[in-house]
């Protein structure tokens, strides 16, 4: 791991991991070694997921009941502890993203306002 | 297994799956398989931190720092044990005095009669136009409420009164209490033995039945169940006993009557209190209002008012049991309930005081914590658990000083009280002590809390020694803090010196009579035995007599109705002055024998005294106060007019005297007077009183066998010198003297410490400022002023505020003060002069000190 590599990749907000997690397992349950692959293969490893913050928000989650984890079997008929979101948790995915949407949106909109008034 | 723990379970397994998962990854890329698991477990990094982080989802963390900041706190403590004892015993003492008030508080006020479903029992009194309030209500308007109430079921009514009880014994004078049929089984009494009274008995021509109690069938009939059956003399009249009465059963009545047995009131109505009224409860139906019962009981009273005597209009009022049988003790108790919070409030401040000079010798403890990283909320949580400990530590030896107390003060202030059930500190009074704790412990130690978290870090790491002036942030919040503990203290002055003023005053009054060296005892005869006034009359002439006979006994007199007695059947009666044309409503009526005056030492003003020639054949006479002269006769000249009372036998009574106002007590109201010759006024009860040579306790003995030896049958009773009524009667107005006097001296107290405490304080951390002003030759005056100049600021600010708070409070005590206006100017300016007094003592004395500090000395300390 270079330290060109590191400098490119972003740190978590505080939060935000929450919202990829739950987004992650709207695709359907799987284990927390998959999420984090996941995270990382889709934001094209931008996004770097600390093992030591996963699984404390994995817990979180299970704590308010937005997410579930129960025994299954992985595609190489291993046993694992697979996450799985709960009706609770689709629910909060939407008001989450709807809410990311915004915030997104007007920092977006503060950070470059000639581009989107001119798009406008 | 506990969902946390589960959870970690999985967490585990998890985590394993993860780095195999990684490490096959790692191996797919090509690692050789020792070095693609080494490369795994780095990329997942700290696995117990990990672990840690998950854990702390799902446990009670703050529980879990409780804990450590309560060890913390312990040692902390430990470490400073004089701080942490005065602190303690300051708690203590505000937390155990107010336990101790709300404990009377709660069993009198707040726990429900001994009764089932006691909140449904209601009470029924009488209220008169131009009088007010009875507190009760006639025989003939119950029977009505009894028979036609739908809103109340059942209807009881209960009284009290006296018999003499023979057979079995000596005779005795007995309170006995008379309750309708309904009456027991409305509290849900049941009887030790026997049966209690049908329905069939409480009827007029009833037969003749009494139910014992069982202290009286233990004592006079040795508990045997014999007695059941067999018949006792009461007044002379045979009753048989039907049943015995359990212990257990009290009347919560305002006056603590001691009923030896019961007897149906419907069959003995003649005995059943003066003018044939009674005390009636009942029970609401469910789902009745107050309101409701009270419209219905009014309809009615009107319907049955045929009959009624004429020209009282009468309405009713209902209120429950327990606030009618409260209602006296109410407003004293809350009285004391307030005061005890005030001294509770200045121990709160003493404390917080305490705890910002504690904190103070903490500021480099507490910059160093910051220091590394420490955050200002867990700071603050540190410090409000170690006041938390101090407020449970005071709190636990505050309910133990409660418990201790609790008897003494019940004791202390029963005379205030209604004879309720013991008195004990129940989970309510445990709630109260834990809130009261825990509300202090947040009240004292939050302000100093937030105050110590608030360290400048640089100023603090960098002095290695303390400031050489005090720090401007600090003193103002403490001179806040000495202001309202002076308010305080001088708000409670203030109550206790009114109080205090006015039991001077009621004790200083006039009554009008010589109460010294008088003995006084009353007989009530048997009326089966002594049936004709005649026969009344000459007992007690005769008693009179032989008394009058004995050693040292120097005058003797007889009244029907004598001051300071607590005899209620003092007769207010309806006058009618002739050639006035009005009726005299309030004036009370006494039969006198004819040596009254001389005995008791009220002066003639106008004609003459009674007379033995003021016989019962001779012409009806009167002889009336001044009051009544001056408001009744023309130009205040009695003699030679005449009046008709209508109680009497309505015939036309001659006034041939007018004597000075005596009172009946020093609180009461005067009403005129009309004193009438027993001779031609007799009742069958009378009270002796003798004058005599010294002590009159010591002719106690000899006066009472004088009775016996007149008729052994006639049981003498409530032997009391006058002097001991009169202060009798001041009790109740001693206790809150006392009671609110003690709260105030130990507010006075704490509030002096306190301020002794803040200025020793500021002496202390300023000897180096104070060395260098001696050194530039400042006189022992400047540095005085210097160092109590600002304390005695807020002191005097303080007491302003304590008058201005006060006088918008004293009103509240207006019912409870005595010819004392509620801002008494005297009383105001006394106090004040106190509390000033005493917070300059407790300035000057820990300031003197800063006078005697050598500059050299001071100088090195640097």
């Amino acid at each position: 791991m270079s330290t060109k590599e590191q400098r490119e990749r972003i740190e978590l907000l505080q939060g935000t991991l929450d919202l990829l997690i739950l987004r992650t397992l709207r695709l359907g349950p799987t284990h927390g070694h998959a999420i984090a692959k996941a995270i990382e293969f889709r934001s094209e490893d931008v996004l770097q997921v600390e093992q030591g913050s996963l699984y404390p928000a994995l817990h979180r989650l299970i704590k308010r009941g937005w997410i579930s984890v129960q025994d299954g079997t992985s595609e190489n008929n291993r046993r694992a502890k697979f996450y799985r979101l709960t009706a609770r948790g689709r629910r909060q995915l939407e008001v989450e993203t709807g809410k990311w949407d915004k915030l997104a949106g007007a920092i977006a909109r503060i950070l470059r306002p000639a581009e989107s008034e001119g798009e406008s | 297994m506990s969902r946390r723990k589960r959870m970690m379970e999985d967490l585990d397994q998890d985590i394993r799956d993860f780095i195999e998962r990684e490490t096959q990854d790692n191996i797919e890329r090509g690692m050789p398989p020792e070095e693609a698991r080494y490369a795994a477990l780095r990329k997942f990094g700290n696995v117990t931190q990990v672990k840690e982080d998950t854990r702390e989802v799902w446990s009670l963390v703050w529980l879990e720092q409780l804990w450590q900041d309560v060890r913390h706190a312990v040692r902390q403590l430990g470490r400073t044990p004089g701080f942490a004892a005065m602190a303690v015993l300051t708690l203590a003492l505000g937390i155990g005095a107010t336990t101790a008030i709300f404990t009377v508080v709660n069993a009198v006020l707040l726990r429900p009669l001994p009764y089932p479903h006691a909140e449904e029992l209601v009470y029924v009194h009488e209220i008169l136009d131009n009088y007010g309030a009875t507190g009760v209500a006639g025989v003939s308007e119950f029977a009505a409420w009894r028979d036609q109430s739908r809103t109340l079921n059942p209807v009881a009514a209960y009284t009290d009164s006296w018999f003499n009880l023979a057979g079995g014994g000596d005779p005795e004078r007995i309170t006995a209490g008379l309750a309708t049929s309904a009456f027991f089984s409305l509290l849900g009494v049941r009887p030790l033995t026997g049966r209690l009274f049908l329905p069939e008995e409480d009827r007029p021509g009833g037969p003749p039945v009494a139910v014992l109690s069982e202290a009286l069938w233990k004592r006079r009939y040795r508990g045997e169940a014999s007695v059941i059956g067999s018949s006792v003399t009461l007044d002379g009249k045979a009753y048989t006993v039907a049943g015995v009465l359990p212990r257990t059963f009290v009347l919560p009545a305002d006056s603590k009557i001691d009923y030896a047995l019961w007897v149906p009131l419907i069959a003995n109505q003649t005995g059943a209190g003066p003018m044939g009224v009674v005390r009636v409860i009942g029970r609401l139906r469910a789902g009745m209002r107050l309101e409701t019962a009270r419209s219905e009981l009014n309809t009615i009273l009107r319907s049955t008012r045929a009959g009624g005597p004429e020209g009282w209009v009468k309405s009713v009022t209902l209120s429950t049991w327990q606030e009618q049988i409260t209602q006296k003790s109410r407003l004293s108790l809350l009285l004391f309930l307030g005061a005890v919070g005030f001294l509770l409030l200045i121990a709160c401040v003493n404390v917080a005081n305490l705890l910002l000079s504690h904190a103070a010798t903490r500021q480099k403890e507490m910059a160093v914590r910051l220091a590394v990283g420490a955050g200002t909320r867990r700071i603050i949580r540190q410090l409000l658990t170690e006041s938390g400990l101090l407020a449970l530590l005071g709190g636990v030896l505050g309910l133990a000083l409660a418990h201790s107390a609790k008897d003494l003060l019940v004791t202390f202030i029963s005379s205030n009280l209604p004879a309720l059930e013991p008195i004990r500190l129940d989970y309510r009074v445990l709630a109260f002590c834990l809130a009261l704790a825990v509300v202090t412990g947040l009240a004292f130690g939050v302000a100093p809390a937030l105050q110590a978290s608030r360290v400048s870090l640089n100023e603090v790491l960098k002095e290695a020694k303390r400031s050489a002036s005090e720090p401007r942030s600090g003193m103002p919040f403490r001179d806040l803090l000495l202001i309202s503990e002076t308010a305080l203290a001088m708000m409670l002055l203030v109550g206790g010196g009114l109080l205090f003023r006015s039991f001077l005053r009621v004790r200083g009054i006039d009554l009008g009579f010589k109460s010294k060296n008088v003995l006084s005892m009353t007989v009530d005869l048997t009326p089966s035995e002594y049936t004709t006034p005649n026969v009344q009359a000459a007992f007690f002439q005769q008693l009179m007599e032989k008394i009058r006979g004995l050693e040292g006994v120097q005058a003797v007199a007889g009244s029907s109705c004598p001051p300071l007695g607590n005899r209620e059947t003092s007769v207010t009666t309806r006058l009618n002055v002739e050639g006035q044309g009005v009726d005299v409503p309030d004036a009370r009526t006494t039969a006198v024998s004819p040596d009254y005056f001389r005995a008791m030492g009220i002066p003639l003003m106008q004609g003459r005294y009674f007379t033995e020639a003021d016989h019962e054949s001779s012409l009806n006479v009167a002889i009336v106060d001044e009051s009544f002269a001056r408001r009744y006769c023309p130009g205040g000249k009695c003699p030679g007019g005449r009046i008709v009372s209508w109680v009497r036998r309505r015939e036309w009574l001659t006034i041939v005297g007018v004597v000075a106002n005596a009172r009946d007590s020093a609180e009461a109201e005067p009403h005129p007077k009309v004193y009438l010759p027993f001779s031609q006024a007799s009742e069958p009860y009378m009270t002796m009183l003798v004058r005599t040579a010294g002590n009159p306790k010591l002719w106690t003995s000899a006066v009472r066998s004088q009775v016996a030896s007149v008729d052994k049958n006639q049981p003498p009773h409530d032997l009391m010198t006058l002097e001991d009524l009169r202060t009798q009667s001041l009790t109740p107005r001693r206790v809150s003297v006392l009671l609110v006097g003690a709260f105030a001296a130990l507010g006075l107290i704490l509030a002096s410490v306190g301020i002794y405490g803040v200025v020793s304080y500021s002496v202390s951390q300023r000897t180096h400022e104070i060395g260098i002003r001696m050194a530039l030759g400042a006189a022992r005056g400047d540095v005085l002023k210097v160092v109590s100049g600002p304390r005695l600021r807020a002191v005097l600010i303080g007491t302003g505020l304590g008058v201005a708070a006060s006088i918008g409070l004293t009103r509240f005590l207006q019912s409870m003060l005595f010819d004392v206006k509620p801002t008494d100017p005297a009383t105001f300016v006394s106090v004040s002069f106190i509390l000033l007094a005493v917070a300059w003592l407790a300035c000057y004395i820990p300031a003197r000190r800063a006078t005697k500090v050598d500059p050299m000395v001071a100088l090195r300390h640097e």
